[in-house]
């Protein structure tokens, strides 16, 4: 059976790999775009402003978001927010944030598990039994691809049905095709999943499937299985800032579908460019967390159900 | 009269017709909005070069090939040939790309597996599907970061000459090969890519090798690039690394 590093080093060893570029210092801002950071005013104060605010606009007349950004989490580790209770803000080696999370619906701000699931993923066991599939470099799926990287670059080539989002984080890529084309089939699944976008006014609205559910939702270990559709809104509402919207529904493991919000905000720094991070060539780690019994991940905890 | 008649049918079939260039001719590309060659789209090269870039026989499982080294022939210094023979001997457990580690450049523009170019003004961009690999051809003017850097895929800096995109790749570590067979490089490697669009269809795709540390002169690989022609193409996922972890785990 396995020994268990205890609960005070755990984290620690599933909190994300060096980055190329150090993330942004922690920050006392407390608005962005105008709106307050705190996720359900946020929310509805990004609805408002993006009623009135004009972007700049692409050739093709599409709001113009290019750039580089950062991702606002009001909680980094875990997307139902941390009190001041949780074990995990007194980690010594990086002690969590206490704080409130990126859920603005349900009104509870929890993520809506059906039982099973809840035991698995909210501090459960899935934080036990498994290394966090980033912290071996894995692929992400959103939402943890736009909560994980230092650096986002959003290329929107002119005249082309398609944008693309760089991260620093491992090197990752999303192309987000515009043309309306249809999913990939049902039975490829993919650590990124299938997105296909479409614009709604101002809004960018992609739709993700086939997704294999190899991925967590956070640091926490909060999860979703091969049956997880999502969608996301990106909408500007001030020259500097993104209103960024998902909803995640699992019939497999949620009992509703449930929606998340932050900002991201715009880099500025003048000459800024993403570096190379070999995150799986440079992991040293592995063999510690195996010999100390921990398992990838994979979806195993929902696939033996 | 007959022969205008016949003339003016055989006008209007060509005119439907894709622009291939008549033997001599250089071919126009189509063009982003800033006046390049629109080189976007996903392409695939066509060859067996990740396995061996010189001439070839078949070994199970690889296709016969012919090189894509120009004159067939790697000029490697003494010491480092006795270097590439000992990297063969043991390649199945010493090629990185065993590993599932970044295949380094060029080595990433011939993996068997497709790759997506984007273009922006300042930006030309390749995604590739093996290893959800990125590298970033800087188009706006910039310089290399100052060195050494130890880089798995170099850094790129490009610029137009004419309607061919030349690329200078430098920075890199000396952890990749070149191919299976074990041809390798030292952290002095320095590239020099050029991308033409011969037809809508191909881009013609040469590279020169320059290594000081290996090599006693430059030497230069070319291939073509097919475009993916299926509709509805993305590029899909091939996670190296975690598919032989996952058969492994899966045992236990």
């Amino acid at each position: 059976m396995m020994v268990l590093a205890g609960v005070v080093t755990l984290w620690s060893l599933a909190s994300p790999t060096a980055v190329a570029q150090e993330p942004a210092a922690p920050t006392t801002r407390t608005t962005w775009g105008g709106c307050p950071a705190e996720p359900v005013a946020f929310h509805r104060c990004a609805l408002g402003k993006a009623k009135t605010f004009k972007p700049p606009r692409t050739p093709d007349g599409r709001p113009d978001m290019q750039g580089y950004w950062r991702d606002r989490l009001t909680n980094g580790f875990a997307v139902e927010g941390v009190t001041k209770d949780d074990p995990h803000s007194r980690n010594a080696v990086q002690a969590a944030t206490v704080g409130p999370g990126m859920i603005v619906d349900p009104p509870d701000r929890k993520i809506p598990y059906q039982p099973w699931a809840a035991a698995i993923g909210r501090n459960g066991e899935n934080l036990k039994k498994y290394i966090d599939p980033h912290g071996r470099c894995g692929l992400h799926a959103p939402p943890r691809n736009v909560e994980v990287s230092p650096i986002y670059q959003l290329l929107q080539p002119a005249g082309e049905p398609y944008l693309v989002w760089l991260l620093e984080e491992i090197h990752e890529y999303r192309v987000i095709p515009t043309d309306g084309r249809p999913h990939i089939g049902k039975d490829i699944k993919l650590w990124g999943g299938d997105a296909v976008g479409r614009w709604e006014g101002d809004t960018l609205v992609v739709d993700v499937t086939n997704l294999n559910g190899y991925t967590w939702l956070d640091d926490a270990g909060n999860f979703y299985t091969d049956a997880a559709h999502m969608v996301e809104r990106w909408t500007m509402i001030d020259p500097d800032t993104i209103h960024y919207l998902i909803t995640i529904e699992d019939p497999k493991a949620y009992t509703r579908p449930w929606t998340m919000s932050w900002a991201l905000e715009r880099i500025k720094e003048p000459g800024l460019e993403i570096l190379e991070e070999a995150c799986w060539e440079g992991d040293r780690d592995k063999q510690q967390w195996l010999d100390l019994g921990y398992r990838n991940y994979f979806g195993e905890s929902w696939r033996s159900r | 009269m007959r022969n205008g008649l016949i003339g003016s049918i055989i006008a209007v079939a060509t005119c439907s017709v894709a622009p291939i260039p008549a033997a001599g001719q250089v071919f126009s590309p189509p063009r982003t909005p800033d006046g390049k060659p629109n080189l976007q789209g996903i392409w695939q090269v066509l060859n067996t070069a990740a396995w061996d870039i010189q001439d070839h026989h078949a070994q199970l499982g690889v296709p016969a090939g012919q090189g894509v080294v120009e004159g067939n022939e790697i000029p490697y210094q003494p010491a480092a040939l006795a270097k590439k023979r000992e990297n063969f001997v043991n390649r199945l457990r010493a090629d990185p790309e065993t590993k599932g580690y970044l295949p380094g450049v060029p080595r990433i523009m011939y993996m068997p597996f497709p790759f997506q170019i984007v273009q922006t003004p300042n930006y030309v961009t390749i995604l590739y599907e093996y290893a959800h690999a990125v590298r970033i051809i800087y188009t706006n003017g910039s310089k290399h970061p100052a060195g050494h850097i130890d880089w798995w895929l170099g850094d790129s800096r490009g610029r137009w000459e004419g309607d061919t995109l030349v690329v200078d790749v430098i920075r890199f570590n000396d952890e990749s090969w070149f191919d299976r067979t074990g041809n390798f490089h030292s952290d002095a490697l320095h590239l020099a890519e050029r991308y033409t669009l011969t037809d809508p269809d191909h881009i013609n795709y040469e590279v020169t090798i320059e290594d000081p540390k290996v090599f006693t002169r430059p030497w230069k690989m070319s291939m073509p690039l097919y475009r993916r022609k299926e509709p509805n193409v993305r590029l899909l996922e091939y996670e190296a690394g975690f598919l032989r972890e996952e058969e492994e785990q899966r045992g236990k």
